[in-house]
């Protein structure tokens, strides 16, 4: 308790990396390089952590955050360089060792048993004892969650929560072994606002406790709010930091400025509101009349849903993360009966009916759909990206003849999204999975327009990219809907539906509780409806 | 159609060769064990596969194997386990005995033999009709009913023999004996052209799936269903097919046992080809070259197995053995492989 006293007094902290300092540094990372095949993902990292600090990780997709932390965390080994932990070199050969010296990580992507309790969950690979006692392990998690604020019930089965509490189910299990490093890769990309103020309330509490906490996010506000030093990286190397210092002196705007200077060498272009003029039809493309979907449990996932989406408009739905959103764009698409009530397409030539009709259905009558899920539901990892490419047009010319596939077609079609969309990839024939995240959502963009929808879904379209990404996600969105095309965008991000969309509709609970013209949807407006509370 | 270095290709070539060294390695100990000189017992083993007698024999059995194997490369490729290829082997069989002398008696030669193979196939891929439904329309595990369809075909097929589908005239259970030049045709000493139809099958399989737009699109049902119901990628009806198609293969092969190799159904037969070609289909890794090979290789230990228990009186069931530690050291070989290369990345 002493030594963490000592620690949380500022004018204690060191200066900048690797400066001497009389307090001793949790972590010390120096020249940490790593290979993979095809491209170095960290050259030459320093990284410091102190106790009592939170250091965030700052940097495009694919500039090496993840890498860095996962070999922090034992994932990754380092092909140069050396990691101390308090002074003491370690070589961490699995996660467990990194566990072992106090090192605890929550991973972008979960890893819980669906099927087990939370408590289970929590306990799991937590070999203290030969027999195993539930009950008061229940009790010590209620300890744990109550001191943090955080509220589950231990006993729920985990595949029945939300991502934002199967979020707070891992924060919990790597509470639950006291860790005194807590790295956190992008852990308010599934949240709602209100979590987000949950998480952060918890990660300043345990940095008051003197853990080291290291923090990886896209979103800059958020670095700002929490950061007590911040490491920016590029292309896989270490190419600024803002020191405390820095942090207590300057302004928000100023570091910012300084930051976003740092990673994309130049102050992102802010598209002026004049050039992009919507121009939205009335001619009406999709209507959804009272639908009601149910989900794999039976309960109403979507409820007596009407809409009207019009030619040349983007449509935003804002909602808390699970109340239907999803739903609501499969069973456009076809993946997911609709329960009651029709969807129908176009006024042009006469009404369509799609309800219940089938993705090929949907799909022909141009529907396209970029599904949130891109690994596990967009992608096969294990196929090239030329067969991901062509996977909804194989039975079509050129592809396939006398159903054989054509591959110089094919690789030739790939070879055209690649370059319209401006892929990084070195070769067509590459698999799919090795693609970064950002390059993944480029491939299913291209994908879903090369079909020219007349309907587009997105969900989520930009989580998890970097801003030049996401930035041309957003483009190519626009430049859709100037066409012609009708967008249903869903995304957690308030800012990104607010900037899009021409309207703004607002899921609760499966329900559509109203649809805002933008002037009439403000932060405010739109959040208060999220949480259910109509005006 | 992926870019892959040299190590990565030679892998699977590697890995096997290793593990059938280490099986038999781990062989020759088990002979030490029961008192026999594995040098003496690998020689007998090896000797009765050469000479054309060995050969001819070897081509016939793996006849079988190669039928059962494509099949097995569509329907583990969709990502379900048929583990009931006995079974479907059997109904295909009994099917044909029983329907050999009717078909024979109405029409020449050729088109009865083309019927015949129909029949076997049809009844392999009917009798897999209930696991295949219950595992697409109500997601029951296939491993689990194929192998209880598998006992009901071996108990079905011994009492339809001893019973109703009995040949009267004659003293043990068995159908009617089909006459030699209605059998299928032969191409050299006792080999049939059995054989090359698994050939073609497999290899046509193995282009077919990669080549193909049903083919790849079984392959993707198998990599992921939901990637599959998410860009309208019919899962139920290719799974059905996949699952049909490899039962089929499966009474295919019953039908070249009565109509090429034995002339009749008898009473309590059971090859039980099924294990041996998953083994090699898994360690064959789906390609066709690669299992021709083995199911030559793998009929060649079976006869050099028996060759050695009356030779030596070596356990008859010692090639299996044999088999089932390759597959082991495969598995191992694969494991250790992956970590090596991880290791050398990082």
């Amino acid at each position: 308790m002493k030594t963490q006293l000592r620690i949380n007094q500022p004018d204690l902290k060191g200066e900048g990396t690797g400066s001497p300092s009389n307090q001793e540094a949790l972590v010390q990372m120096r020249g940490i390089t790593k290979r993979f095949p095809g491209v170095v993902a960290n050259d030459g990292i320093d990284l410091d952590l102190y106790p009592g600090e939170i250091h965030s990780l700052l940097g495009e997709n694919g500039a090496g955050k993840t890498t860095l932390l996962n070999i922090l965390s034992g994932i990754h080994q380092p092909d140069e360089g050396t990691i101390s932990v308090r002074n003491e070199v370690v070589h961490f050969k699995s996660p467990h060792d990194a566990l072992e010296h106090g090192i605890g990580t929550v991973y972008q992507h979960f890893a819980l048993v669906p099927n087990l309790s939370v408590a289970e969950n929590v306990i799991l690979g937590l070999n203290t004892a030969w027999i195993l006692d539930l009950k008061g392990a229940e009790r010590r998690i209620q300890r744990t969650m109550e001191k943090f604020g955080l509220t589950i019930d231990p006993h729920l089965q985990v595949q029945y929560l939300s991502l934002g509490q199967q979020q707070r189910v891992e924060i919990v299990k790597v509470l639950f072994r006291k860790p005194k490093i807590l790295l956190l890769d992008e852990p308010t990309s599934v949240l709602t606002p209100s979590e987000v103020g949950e998480l952060f309330r918890m990660v300043k509490q345990l940095r008051a406790e003197g853990v080291g906490v290291v923090f990886i996010t896209h979103k800059l506000h958020e670095v700002l709010e929490l950061s007590d030093r911040i490491t920016i990286l590029r292309n896989g190397q270490r190419i600024g930091a803002v020191t405390p210092e820095e942090l207590a002196n300057q302004t928000h705007e100023e570091i910012s400025n300084h930051i976003v200077q740092l990673m994309f060498g130049g102050v992102p272009e802010e598209e002026t509101e004049g050039t992009y003029a919507p121009r939205v039809s009335e001619e009406i493309v999709l209507t959804l009349e009272g639908i009601t979907i149910l989900d794999s449990q039976g309960v109403a996932a979507v409820r007596n849903l009407s809409l009207e989406l019009r030619a040349g408009e983007i449509l935003g739905i804002a909602g808390v993360g699970g109340s239907g959103q999803k739903e609501l764009l499969e069973a456009i698409a076809g993946q997911l009966p609709v329960a009651q009530g029709n969807i129908r397409l176009g006024e042009r030539l006469g009404e369509i009916d799609l309800t219940n009709k089938g993705v090929p259905f949907a799909m022909k009558m141009g529907i396209a759909y970029i599904t949130d899920d891109r690994i596990g539901e967009g992608i096969i990892t294990d196929l090239s990206v030329a067969e991901n490419s062509v996977i909804r047009r194989i039975d079509k010319r050129p592809m396939s003849r006398w159903m054989l596939l054509r591959w110089q077609a094919i690789f030739d079609f790939a070879n055209s999204l690649i370059g319209a969309f401006d892929i990084k990839v070195p070769s067509p024939q590459i698999l799919a999975g090795t693609l970064s995240g950002g390059n993944i959502q480029k491939l299913l963009l291209a994908r879903e327009l090369s079909a020219d929808p007349t309907v587009l879904m997105c969900n989520q379209p930009t989580h998890g990219l970097d801003v030049k990404t996401a930035q041309f996600v957003w483009k190519t969105l626009r430049e859709q809907a100037s066409m012609g095309a009708a967008i249903l965008l869903i995304s957690s991000d308030l800012d990104e539906l607010l900037k899009l969309s021409n309207r703004v509709g607002v899921m609760y609970n499966g329900e559509l509780l109203e649809v805002l013209s933008i002037e009439a949807a403000d932060r405010e407006t739109v959040g208060r409806l999220m949480l259910g509370e109509r005006s | 159609m992926n870019e892959m270095g040299w190590t990565e290709r030679l892998r699977p070539y590697i890995s096997l060769m290793f593990a059938i060294i280490a099986s038999f390695t781990v062989g020759a100990f088990l002979l030490w064990i029961l008192g026999i000189n594995p040098l003496r017992a690998y020689q007998v083993l090896f000797e009765a596969g050469l000479g054309k007698l060995g050969i001819t024999q070897t081509l016939i059995k793996m006849t079988p194997l190669l039928m059962i194997s494509a099949g097995l490369m569509i329907v583990l490729s969709a990502g379900i386990w048929n583990l009931g290829e006995d079974g479907q082997f059997l109904i295909g069989a009994i099917l044909v005995g029983v329907a050999a002398p009717i078909i024979n008696a109405y029409l020449p030669k050729i088109p009865a033999l083309l019927i015949l193979g129909m029949i076997g196939f049809l009844g392999g891929a009917a009798w897999a009709i209930i696991p295949a439904v219950l595992r697409i329309w109500y997601g029951l595990n296939e491993i689990i009913t194929t192998i209880m369809t598998d006992y009901l075909a071996i108990y079905l097929t011994s009492w339809l023999v001893k019973g109703p589908f009995r040949d009267p005239s004659v003293i043990p259970p068995q159908t009617p004996v089909i006459p030699l030049v209605r059998r299928i045709p032969q191409i050299w000493g006792g080999v049939h052209i059995g054989l090359i139809i698994g050939v073609v099958a497999v290899l046509g399989v193995h282009f077919l799936m990669r080549n193909s737009t049903i083919g790849w699109k079984i392959l993707v049902v198998g990599k992921s269903i939901k990637t599959a119901v998410h860009t309208g990628i019919p899962v139920a009806r290719l799974s059905m097919m996949a699952f049909l198609l490899s039962a089929g293969f499966a009474g295919l092969a019953g039908a070249n046992g009565v109509l090429g190799v034995k002339g009749l159904f008898q009473g309590d037969w059971n090859p039980a080809y099924g294990f041996t070609a998953f083994a090699l289909v898994y360690m064959a890794r789906f390609k066709g070259g690669t299992v021709i090979f083995l199911a030559y290789f793998f009929s060649f230990l079976l006869l050099g197995g028996q060759m050695m228990s009356l030779r030596l009186g070596t356990p008859v069931f010692f090639v299996t053995i044999l088999e089932g530690l390759m597959l082991i050291f495969f598995v191992v070989n694969e494991y250790l492989f992956q970590h090596v290369l991880e290791r050398r990345r990082s």
